[in-house]
């Protein structure tokens, strides 16, 4: 099926997100919009706006009832998602590069920029979702990165542990509750940031992208590295898709990185990789630069891509998707049914 | 012979398959039921979302009683 094209943002989309339904798209972009559109057709339903600078990151809660948003104006802000009305603004001395709601939407975590003068930290608020609730001023928590500084961080399930991810390559594990770091561990390559963390349904295991050119599936309990997706360019985008046991990558070297004549005009990809066998086993063209951000659609439809063009493309997967499966695969699934039947 | 060295190729990358498919599936289960027994011990609801989403689905229709209350 042809994918659908969403011409809304006027510079380099920097993160997309599914509400849980997958009925809804929300993106970001230096732009400083936000905008919310309709997966099944790419009506765009709205924008909301009062960034003053390009925002970074965007996250639903779990009951589409609320939005939050990071930005280079350094502020974290909630938003009404019906009205698109702004509910609150934190304040912080550098700009806010990610942000994510745990699995029951009590508490938003918030990863801030380093800059001269301040360490990167990730910090950790109390939220009510609810549109008519007063939201507290206070921090429940300050995580401060003095080693590396966190590019990317996560709630994992049952907010048991927060996991960053630095720009020295390495992945920290710290208490969801008290912050304390249990473990850091060189996970990609020396000093090669890691671009993007994304988590499985049950938020048990999570996707890495690095600018290693290597994507990994790593176990929340104990950082084990459980699979590895090696490509060939520098990701800026990972996630898992629902359903199927397919990881999807995004990335590539912007223009100005590589000369003229390597620049291969509308040929930046997304990669489709097997999540179990780590295998590549499909490519999605379309974006005339990076792809900054991936985001599978949480009922396994389907899932889209922002780029560096400004432009993000929802695709609906075919038949051809779900009837694929490797030998072993099917071989496992006629077994299982053959003693549900038995 | 060619033809048996090739058959042979396939059953060691089948093999292999098998073998990564089975220790992701006994991986992911073990997981799975840890995390159940974790839950039941914290006395929380086995789906965070569902249990969410139930909640709002009862205040909402609440809101609209009380609402058509006032009408009345």
């Amino acid at each position: 099926m042809r994918p659908i094209l969403l011409a809304g943002h006027e510079r380099a989309l920097t993160q997309i997100k599914y509400n849980p339904d997958g009925d809804l798209i929300f993106s970001v972009s230096k732009d400083q919009q936000i905008c919310v559109w309709f997966a099944h057709n790419g009506e765009r339903l709205g924008t909301y706006r009062g960034h003053q600078g390009a925002i970074w990151t965007i996250d639903v809660d779990p009951t589409s009832t609320i939005l939050a948003s990071g930005s280079a104006d350094n502020t974290i802000r909630l938003w009404d998602i019906k009205t698109g009305k702004c509910l609150k603004a934190w304040d912080f001395p550098t700009a806010v590069k990610r942000v994510e709601f745990n699995e029951d939407g009590t508490q938003l975590l918030g990863v801030t920029e380093k800059r001269m003068g301040h360490l990167g930290t990730i910090v950790v608020l109390d939220v009510k979702i609810d549109v008519e609730a007063e939201q507290s001023d206070e921090k429940a928590l300050t995580i401060v990165c003095d080693e590396s500084k966190a590019t990317v961080a996560g709630w994992s399930y049952l907010s048991k542990y927060i996991i960053a991810g630095h720009e020295d390559g390495s992945i920290s594990q710290y208490d969801g509750k008290t912050g304390d770091l249990i473990y850091n561990i060189p996970i990609h390559e020396l000093n090669q940031p890691i671009t993007d963390l994304q988590w499985s349904q049950d938020r048990s295991y999570f996707i890495t992208a690095s600018k290693d050119k290597t994507a990994k599936l790593i176990s929340a309990k104990d950082l084990e590295v459980l699979k590895n997706y090696p490509s060939d360019t520098p990701l800026n985008s990972a996630t898992i898709t629902p359903k199927k046991d397919f990881v999807i990558l995004g990335g590539g070297q912007a223009a100005m990185d590589v000369t003229t004549t390597a620049a291969r005009q509308g040929k930046f990809e997304a990669r489709f990789y097997h999540k179990i066998f780590e295998d590549e086993i499909g490519r999605v063209r379309g974006h005339f630069g990076p792809l900054n951000t991936v985001a599978a659609d949480p009922t396994g439809k389907g899932y889209a891509s922002g780029g560096e063009d400004g432009y993000v493309r929802v695709h609906a997967f075919d038949k051809g998707y779900y009837d694929f499966m490797y030998e072993v695969e099917r071989e496992r699934q006629n077994r299982l049914a053959a003693a549900a039947n038995a | 012979e060619d033809a048996e060295r090739i058959s042979s190729a396939d059953v060691a990358v089948v093999e292999a398959r098998r073998g990564m498919l089975q220790e992701w599936v006994d991986w992911h289960e073990g997981m799975e039921e840890e995390l159940a027994e974790e839950r039941a011990a914290l006395g929380l609801p086995e789906n965070p979302v569902e249990a969410l989403l139930r909640e709002k689905t009862a205040a909402v229709v609440a809101d609209g009683e009380a609402k058509e209350q006032v009408v009345e």
